[in-house]
């Protein structure tokens, strides 16, 4: 039987099979991006450049400066999602790229992990034991 | 209308722990709407979607949370959290198998609005603006959370046409210079419409924005505070934002008390905890 770890990595593989069955790098969900404009490096770039950067991350072949910079400012807007005419979910296709650049589908990490941070969870316990009751913290958080 | 009383989990996720008000008012609107809830939240039932670096982390986690909402055994599971109603809708059930439905809490309250309505008793004559993110595509919730603040007697509701992208704003934190865009526009809209008052949907927009009292002078709240205000009750108080907007660390030390520092270690408080609520948001 496969480990939950495979059963997720399998799970991101067949998403990545599909979205690059489906996507034809048309770059209207880059287009429709609102965080192009906060980085310098996107300035001049074209969607369907960008997008096919994407596509080579996602199919393990390292992907494009370009791409890695798009991977690193999406903040999840959605905007892309009814931008993209093969319905893709363009935003997934982001979040799948965001996984493989940082490393967790086996492939080398392009991107540093801004979310590996060792206190994350210490701070979350440390708040709730400022606004929790005991009794509330047990019955709602173990 | 009848409609049947309902036991469900409310799952309110990791960070909206900093909000123990909005977690409680929360509570206290579903059971105004028929729903006795379980909560459960904190990193003992976390979704596991911050994990994308670390899929090992990120598959454990989504795995036992699926396994103790199943064991819960209750039919549904009211999100509060979009991240975690996107990644129990994808990432955890494409790979766990749920015994149970997900519903977001914004969709429950709106099909059960004819239950607030004889409880919102209590005017609040006041104009307020609805802070929007355009991210959360799965559930359109600020349709629905404005149809439940139009509820309120005496209440203004200005609904403009600015998305901050994003599905909340700590989405946006990871580019700097855009969650500056967010809290300036924020911050902007409220004056262009005479309000003094900024609605949130979200823990994280009410965690970086409700500084805004201190440096424009703006009221930040989120809208499960007003519906039950609106319902005659006290609701509990927006301690994380009177830590944000005390101004020193001493008031905030004095507002918070010794003995709860205690409790998290004042080391921890000093080192983890103080330079959060000592930062104000930035335009
Ligand atoms: S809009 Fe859709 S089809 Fe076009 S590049 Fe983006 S994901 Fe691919």
């Amino acid at each position: 039987m496969e480990s939950e770890t495979e059963q997720l990595i399998a799970y991101v593989e067949r998403n990545i099979e599909r979205t690059l069955a489906d996507c034809t790098t048309c770059g209207k969900c880059f287009d429709a991006c609102p965080m192009t404009e906060y980085s310098a490096a996107l300035n001049g770039k074209t969607g369907p450049e960008v997008v096919a950067g994407i596509r080579s991350l996602l199919a393990g072949d390292g992907g494009t400066p370009a791409a890695l910079e798009w991977t690193r400012v999406c903040t999840q807007s959605a905007r892309c999602i009814p931008a993209c005419p093969e319905n893709v979910n363009p935003m997934l296709m982001m979040r799948l790229s965001r996984i493989t650049a940082l490393g967790s589908t086996g492939g080398p990490a392009l991107l540093p992990d801004g979310k590996r941070d060792p206190n994350f969870f210490r701070r979350i316990n440390a708040f709730s034991a400022l606004q929790f009751s005991d009794a509330e913290l047990a019955a709602w958080q173990r | 209308m009848e409609t049947m009383r309902e036991r469900v989990v409310f799952w309110y996720g990791c960070n909206a722990v900093r909000h123990g008000d909005i977690i409680h008012s929360a509570i206290e609107l579903l059971r105004a709407v028929g729903i006795d809830s379980d909560p459960a939240g904190g990193p003992a039932y976390c979704c596991g979607t911050s994990k994308d670096g670390n899929l090992a982390a990120a598959a454990g986690m989504a795995a036992r949370t699926v396994e103790k909402f199943n064991a819960a055994g209750r039919d549904t599971v009211v999100t509060w959290c979009p991240s975690c109603h996107r990644h129990a809708g994808t990432f955890m059930t494409g790979v766990n198998t749920a015994k149970f439905g997900v519903s977001h809490i914004t969709e429950i309250l709106h099909t059960r609005r004819h239950l607030l309505v004889p409880l919102l008793t209590h005017r609040l004559d006041r104009r307020v603006v609805l802070h929007k993110h355009s991210g959360f595509h799965e559930v359109d919730a600020y349709p629905l959370i404005a149809d439940l603040l139009r509820l309120i007697p005496g209440l203004e509701l200005v609904v403009t046409d600015y998305s901050a992208p994003g599905h909340m704003c700590s989405a946006v934190s990871a580019v700097p210079a855009a969650l500056k865009d967010v809290v300036r526009r924020s911050a902007e809209l409220c004056r262009a419409h005479d309000s003094d008052t900024l609605v949130t949907a979200f823990h994280s927009c009410q965690r970086l924005l409700c500084g805004l009292a201190t440096t424009d002078g703006i009221k930040v709240v989120n809208y499960v505070n007003l519906l039950v205000e609106a319902m005659g009750m006290k609701p509990p108080a927006d301690e994380y934002a009177e830590w944000k907007n005390a101004g020193s660390e001493a008031a905030i030390r004095e507002k918070i008390g010794e003995e709860r520092i205690a409790k998290i270690g004042a080391e921890f408080f000093a080192q983890q905890v103080l330079p959060e609520l000592r930062k104000l948001p930035e335009k």
